[in-house]
């Protein structure tokens, strides 16, 4: 049964600390460091200057907004490639598929690496409300409202950068399968998550080839989310973008199934 | 009568290698039964389509009559496919919570297995540290834990020093006592596949040769040797039943059950007896010549 294999994935990652810490836990720890390291930089080059306000509420959007760059998708990257392509490095698909389905075995993988990408990203989103407190700890800066819809806005930006990631991580189900290699599925991987940004950031018109670049589809659906409505001149297609992303993950995530089904494992 | 793996016509070819060819072969449910043949005879690709691992190029595998490779036909059997890995940072115990989670087994002994294969010791250490004796007994205990009815071990004491090999054959019949489970053993060691062994295939370049009780394929039934003298004597009084073997020797075919009375009929008669030892089937004899029969076969 799926539940059978999600449990067992679940307590598997749990156990493999070294996934854990570089693909669910350094993304947020660094984001700290970041934020309380700049501030102590910031205070020493401007000494005597008046204390900024904080947003604790706008670090954490801004966060969540930047979860899907190309620099945290590498932590994922490290995460998902070791959840689902970790059986070919350690030669153990041959432990696990007698005792459960492959489609069970590679949803369970997935949907094990979906719920770290999302805990990741909710402490990547503390981290950074934490460097506000210690900013206005340390400087003595007022906290301030948040201007907008809190929670439309955190979630918004949480789920769509969750989908952006998700899309790195059943690219590496598929290339994980594919070559049976991890590096293969984390190289692969980084440069489809540096090439789409890339891409993306040269693109401006919302035409039907740039929506089909994640990365695109992912930033015009957070700027529509964070622009207020009376500086928007033209609706944006934030559905067509949704579509994109969501065809992403189903597409890759059906071809990986789909050929794990059929492949020999000889020698995994 | 019931099989616990049957394969019909199976083929499988990997490019230009073709690992099984049209292999037909029944395996009776009950009992352990043995699967010889060279490196390259296909045992190991038997025993993968059997698991689902790998897909036949053409014929067809069922396990205990289901189809080979489905859910049905697997929640009934545990196999071990050559040297059982694990994945590193798991510790014994771990690897087989992780298992147990896997196949929806909920009240399952781990301690209580990892004791019976004697890694209760060890059970907490992390399974990179194990030697290849210590995972092939974790490989055991993962195998029988959830009591499958059929249990598949390819070469379950390769790489293992003699003392291990015997220690891992003390342990399977033992399991296959208690357990009751179908037992299906692949293996180099002839020596280990007589002792523990019902029946034997015997396979050679993906197909089978010979199939049948590992006394019948040794070629003789275990007949008793006789130092005796003097011989002639001997051979009078057992008639058909003997043949000399070298001057002062005799072998008698007989049952085991009736070695002491034809002992105290010998020693009544006059004869001298200096040794009585019984001599088995000699399987590896018969292995050899099975397989260097069907080398010219293969030439023409």
């Amino acid at each position: 049964m799926l539940a059978d294999a999600i449990s067992a994935e679940r307590f598997r990652l749990l156990k493999d600390r070294g996934t854990l810490f570089w693909g669910v836990l350094f993304a947020p720890i660094a984001g700290l460091a970041l934020n309380i390291g700049g501030e102590l930089f910031a205070r020493s080059l401007m000494k005597g200057a008046p204390p900024i306000p904080v947003d604790l509420v706008g670090r954490m959007v801004k966060a969540l907004a930047d979860g899907a760059s190309p620099v945290v998708g590498l932590f994922v990257l490290i995460l998902s490639t070791a959840v689902l392509a970790g059986d070919y490095r350690w030669e153990t698909w041959r432990l696990l598929t007698p005792r459960n389905g492959r489609v069970n075995l590679l949803l369970a993988k997935l949907a094990t690496v979906a719920g770290a990408v999302a805990i990741s990203l909710v402490l990547y989103a503390l981290a950074a409300a934490l460097g506000g407190l210690f900013s206005a700890a340390t400087s003595g800066g007022a906290l301030v409202a948040y201007r907008g819809s809190a929670g439309v806005d955190l979630l918004g930006t949480f789920a769509i950068s969750w989908l952006q990631l998700m899309v790195l991580a059943a690219l590496s189900a598929l290339v994980g399968v594919v070559t049976r290699s991890t590096m293969g599925a984390l190289i692969v991987g980084l440069v489809f998550a540096a090439v789409q940004s890339i891409v993306a950031s040269q693109l401006h018109e919302p035409s039907l080839k740039a929506l089909a670049i994640p990365a695109f589809s992912g930033d015009l659906l957070k700027t529509v989310l964070l622009t207020p409505r009376s500086v928007v001149d033209e609706p944006a297609p934030w559905a067509l973008a949704l579509g994109f992303l969501a065809a992403w993950l189903a597409g890759l995530t059906a071809a990986a199934l789909a050929l794990f089904q059929r492949q020999d494992l000889t020698r995994e | 009568m019931s099989f616990a793996l049957e394969a019909e016509g199976l083929t499988k070819t990997y490019g230009a290698v073709r690992a099984l060819d049209d292999l037909t072969l029944k395996i009776p449910a009950g009992g352990v039964f043995g699967v010889l043949g060279p490196n390259g005879a296909g045992k190991s690709t038997l025993f993968r389509i059997a698991m689902g691992l790998v897909r036949p190029t053409s014929g067809v595998a069922r396990l205990s009559g289901s189809p080979a490779g489905h859910a049905s036909s697997l929640r009934q059997v545990g196999a071990m496919i050559e040297t059982p890995r694990y994945p590193p940072y798991l510790t014994a115990r771990d690897a087989l919570k992780m298992l147990a989670l896997q196949s929806g087994a909920r009240d399952v002994d781990i301690d209580g297995w990892l004791d019976r294969v004697g890694l209760s010791g060890a059970a907490d250490r992390k399974t990179s540290t194990y030697s290849v004796g210590m995972k092939q007994r974790l490989g055991l205990a993962a195998v029988f834990f959830t009591r499958p009815t059929l249990a598949i071990l390819d070469e379950p004491t390769s790489g293992m020093d003699p003392a291990g090999i015997q220690e891992i054959r003390e342990l399977i019949r033992r399991l296959a006592a208690e357990e009751g489970a179908t037992i299906i053993l692949a293996s180099h060691q002839l020596d280990e596949v007589r002792r523990v062994c019902d029946r034997v295939a015997i396979l050679a370049k993906g197909r089978l040769v010979a199939e049948g009780p590992v006394e019948t394929l040794a070629g003789r039934k275990p007949a008793l040797r006789l130092v005796a003298s003097p011989v002639a004597q001997v051979l009078e009084i057992l008639g058909e039943q003997a043949a000399a073997d070298g001057p002062d020797a005799v072998l008698a075919q007989i049952e085991r059950h009736e070695a002491p009375a034809l002992i105290r009929a010998l020693v009544g008669a006059g004869v001298d007896i200096h040794e009585a030892r019984w001599r088995e089937a000699d399987l590896e004899s018969a292995y050899l010549d099975i397989l260097q029969a069907k080398e010219p076969a293969d030439a023409r």
